[in-house]
């Protein structure tokens, strides 16, 4: 990169920029917006190159061994690229980008991303039955990063970009913004309050204002507005809901299967792997060319009645078949698109049955075809409300949300009880990376203070003498005690202080004026009290303690913080995440514990 | 907006130049990437919307070929590589109609006619899906919207495709008042085609108002060479006028310049059979015209008895009054009388037969005989 002499800048901008820098709300706003914009228009470009490519490959009227050919070809292309210059390319992208943010700092290379664009766009392009939306992920956090690092940022802002880029890329290239950002929170971050909730929205929707900017608005499917025919068929929603729950645990535990036994074949044979799943797929190809590339022409079509219940059937089966072995073969590519696909075909056969069994009753198979990709989705992918919301916004159709909402639980049970591990988990335990999950991280949040509270002591009051306060915390395990009055609870007073001013002789001094001179020294003007709520986490606890000294916080009422309800101690917390050896510390001995 | 960061960041390693030349480069991709987007995306644009009306053309090509499900592909992938084309999706409807789907090919219509109602041609192809699924009323509703809907091209011509179609439908479920409503603003539209007039003419039969069809009838006949179609449309509205004899002679007419006379034969037969069996016909003596007049009673309990039982009160009345006349002898004076009771009898079973037999009276000669004698 150029660089620009420091002496030639006027002044003027010099400190406009320092002071973007240190104002770090203003820099991430500005970043989320410029990386907003440029992953919305790096996904625009690769959408319509993989588009361009694929109208090449198959030009219209061409021959059907064209369709056994070039994903072949396609296969051996990526397969060589990704084996010799490009090994982080390989696959979805989204356990790569979580791999990224938890185990590398946030930190991508531009060569992965170049890498990822180019063999997606030939692997997509070929008839590769892959998504490109986990690519696209991995590609906007990839760009997000670099921009972080090239800039200098810090660790940890480089690390809360990766999100960032990774709902710009969702959100431009599914067109759906508002799923983008709770995708990039529930999935990739694993937590729907992350801090980063406003840089994400941000630019989710910057990017999905470039996507229409450049290819106007249009929704990815165009479906009929579906209702609910009557209560009764909630029923059979609900059995759609079984069935792509079913559906979701056969193409995850096959993908996984198939992709250890891959894993297992020598290593030398790693660029050849993905042109077993390109021949596969272009022989299933030949026969079915619906199955071929995204699909989503296909889906559109389910998606507006034109059903032969039949040929779906056949089709959910043949797209599980050919998406596991081009995934597990190594190819390069998503999962997300094909979920959809599956769904579609599962929904679409359900709901044929139903219509066929109870037509006065059901809608017609289009709109199970609808509800249909949002269970396999929940199923699949694991994450249930990003599925309601990305389908709603899919569709633009809200008539459908209450079915949708009972088969996406339905399915993502079915699928949690049958599958444990979460198929990007589980890739990524493939791979030999252990990332947090949800669960895991969720655990300690469910240790809430009222499980580490116990009964308050004797409180001491401010107008009592030190000599009768060091009386009463004789023989205490408590480091610090709490302080009354008439009103309720005012402070906390260090035991520790108490024993040195009756050291000092200042026995007549009050707990009051004691409490005033410690906040005084420790540099604490406000008169705030230290406390803790029952509801709130232990690590929040830990966090209070860490701030302000104490080993013992009172644990206070929401609705007046005078009233003590308890206290909880360092020991007990410790002793609430399992660490019993704590139990045993006493702290007048260890003061700096 | 919370910032993403939890510390303080201190000011990072990079040089302020090497910041500020980050942000230039990369706002120079933004740019350069915004103006190869949006190159490509109208070369991707030009590109689906050529082939897409190739497409279209191949799938309206088959369909007149009636190889409907080869057009149903062409036409689907038009439709899809081209969606703000609604003509596409409108001809895929059609074409899905064609193929005896009407639920699949509604389900494609109303996405479209969600965007813009005032579609012509999808409201058309709606009205049309809905005449074929039974939903007549929903489908009036839909041809109209179809006449004062849209059109890019052709509009008055598709316009009064759409009037005909609703006309036929009309016809179809015998909705006089409201064929006869379709008609009239269509009537004197001088774009009309002679073969349109005479459908016109003919409706105007059906409609219950032959005089506009005798008037539009005889201005063909003014203006273009004699035609036998012309003539017999003219017969047909003299029948429904009760003018048997102008009809007999328009029937002849038209068997003189017809090369096909068997139809208009059977016709002439029934011409003959109702001015033999008329009994107000002018120049009948008294005795003739009781006579036929007692016939026609006789006719018309026959017809009568053969859709109604005498279990209901009105009908038993009815039934008993026309049996007790045709037993009574015939009167030896004011036969004028005895005449008019007959037609009243004959009349009051006529109006009985119409409002409670399932099914409607034959149109044969009993009705013409009976309308005249309404009129």
């Amino acid at each position: 990169m150029a660089a620009i002499k420091l002496g030639a800048l006027p002044p003027r901008l010099r400190k406009l920029v320092e002071d973007l820098r240190r104002k770090e709300d203003r820099l991430s706003l500005l970043l989320s917006l410029v990386i907003g914009a440029l992953v919305g228009l790096v996904v625009v470009a690769f959408i319509l190159l993989t588009g361009r490519l694929s109208a090449l490959m198959y030009p219209a009227g061409g021959a059907g061994w064209r369709r056994v050919l070039v994903p072949t070809l396609g296969a051996l292309a990526t397969g060589y690229l990704l084996f010799k210059y490009f090994p982080l390319a390989r696959g979805s992208g989204i356990p790569q980008t979580r791999a990224a943010l938890f185990m590398h700092d946030g930190r991508i290379s531009l060569r992965s991303v170049l890498g990822k664009f180019a063999c997606c766009s030939i692997s997509l392009a070929s008839g590769i039955p892959l998504g490109r939306e986990g690519p696209a992920v991995y590609m906007g956090s990839g760009l997000a990063s670099v921009i972080a690092q090239r800039l200098g940022l810090s660790r940890l802002q480089v690390r809360s970009l990766i999100p960032v880029g990774g709902a710009a890329a969702l959100a431009a290239a599914f067109n759906t913004p508002i799923a983008a950002v709770l995708f990039a929170l529930e999935e990739i971050m694993g937590d729907l309050h992350a801090p980063v909730l406003g840089s994400v929205v941000l630019a989710s929707a910057t990017s999905w204002m470039v996507l229409h900017l450049v290819l106007g608005d249009s929704p990815l499917f165009h479906v009929p507005g579906y209702h609910l025919v009557s209560p009764w068929e909630l029923g059979a929603y609900a059995v759609l809901g079984i069935v792509g729950g079913l559906a979701s645990v056969v193409f995850v535990k096959l993908l996984l299967w198939l992709r250890a036994r891959f894993e297992k074949l020598p290593r030398a044979s790693l660029w050849i792997q993905p042109v077993a799943g390109g021949l596969t797929v272009g022989l299933i190809g030949y026969f079915s060319p619906q199955v071929l590339g995204v699909g989503y022409d296909q889906v559109e079509r389910v998606l507006n009645g034109d059903i032969i219940l039949k040929v779906v059937v056949i089709l959910a089966a043949l797209k599980i078949l050919a998406t596991s072995v081009a995934y597990a073969s190594g190819n390069a590519g998503g999962v997300f698109g094909p979920s959809l696909f599956i769904g579609a075909m599962v929904g679409a056969s359900v709901g044929a049955v139903a219509h066929l069994l109870f037509p006065t009753l059901t809608a017609g198979p289009g709109a199970y075809a609808l509800v249909g990709m949002g269970a396999a989705f929940a199923g699949i992918i694991r994450t249930p409300l990003t599925s309601v919301i990305m389908i709603f916004e899919l569709t633009r159709d809200y008539t459908i949300i209450v079915p949708l909402m009972i088969s996406n639980l339905i399915a993502f049970y079915i699928s949690q009880k049958l599958q444990r591990v979460p198929i990007y988990e589980a890739l990524a335990q493939q791979d030999g990376l252990h990332l947090p999950h949800r669960t895991s991280d969720a655990q300690p949040e469910l240790l809430r203070v009222s499980t580490a509270t116990r009964d308050a002591p004797l409180s001491l009051n401010p107008d009592m003498t030190v000599s009768e306060a060091a009386e009463r915390v004789t023989d205490t395990v408590f480091e610090s005690w709490p302080v009354a009055d008439e009103l309720g609870l005012v402070g906390m007073v260090r035991a520790r202080h108490i024993e040195a001013a009756v050291n000092q002789g200042r026995v007549d001094m009050t707990v009051a004026r004691l409490m005033q001179i410690a906040r005084r020294s420790a540099g604490i003007r406000s008169v705030d009290l230290p406390h803790v709520h029952n509801d709130q986490p232990l690590s929040r606890a830990l966090a209070r303690m860490r701030d302000n000294g104490h080993k013992v916080l009172p644990v206070v009422s929401r609705a007046n913080a005078r009233i003590m309800l308890g206290v909880v101690t360092f020991a007990d917390i410790m002793k609430a995440y399992g660490v019993e050896s704590a139990d045993e510390l006493d702290y007048r001995e260890h003061p700096d514990l | 907006m919370k910032t993403p960061v939890v510390q303080p960041a201190p000011i990072p390693a990079a040089s302020v130049s090497e910041f500020i030349a980050t942000f230039a480069v990369v706002l120079a991709v933004i740019v350069a990437l915004f103006l190869f987007d949006t190159a490509l995306a109208r070369v991707d644009i030009r590109g689906r919307k050529s082939y897409a009306a190739r497409e279209f053309r191949t799938g309206e090509q088959l369909l007149a070929q009636g190889k409907i499900e080869l057009a149903i592909e062409h036409l689907r992938t038009a439709s899809t590589l081209d969606d703000d084309n609604s003509a596409y999706a409108t001809a895929l409807a059609q074409a899905i109609l064609a193929d005896n789907r009407p639920d699949a090919a509604e389900q494609m219509l109303l996405p479209l006619l969600e965007r813009d109602p005032t579609d012509g041609a999808a409201n058309l192809a709606m009205a049309r899906v809905l005449a074929q699924e039974g939903r007549t009323e929903e489908a009036k509703s839909y041809y109209h919207r179809a006449i004062y809907g849209l059109w890019p091209r052709g509009a008055h011509e598709n316009r009064i495709e759409a009037r005909f179609e609703l006309i036929d439908l009309l016809a179809k479920i015998n909705a006089r008042q409201e064929l006869l409503a379709e008609l009239l603003p269509i009537q004197d539209d001088s774009a009309n085609t002679p073969a349109q007039r005479m459908k016109i003419a003919h409706l105007f039969v059906v409609a219950g108002s032959p005089q506009r069809a005798v008037a539009i009838f005889r201005e063909l006949l003014r203006r273009n060479k004699p035609d036998s179609a012309a003539y017999v449309g003219l017969a047909e509205a003299a029948l429904s006028l009760g003018d048997f004899a102008t009809a007999r002679a328009d029937l002849v007419a038209a068997q003189k310049l017809s090369s096909d006379s068997t139809a208009l034969q059977s016709r002439i037969a029934l011409a003959d059979s109702v001015i033999a069996l008329d009994p107000t016909q002018l120049g009948l003596s008294q005795p003739e015209q009781y006579r036929r007049a007692r016939n026609l009673v006789q006719m018309t309990l026959k017809s009568t008895r053969t859709c109604l039982t005498a279990q209901a009160p009105q009908v038993a009345v009815a039934l008993d009054s026309a049996s007790a006349f045709l037993v009574s002898p015939a009167p030896a004076d004011g036969r004028a009388q005895s005449i008019q009771q007959a037609l009243s009898v004959a009349q009051s079973l006529w109006g009985l037969q119409r409002t409670r037999c399932a099914a409607a009276p034959p149109d044969g000669v009993l009705a013409l005989i009976q309308n005249r004698i309404a009129q």
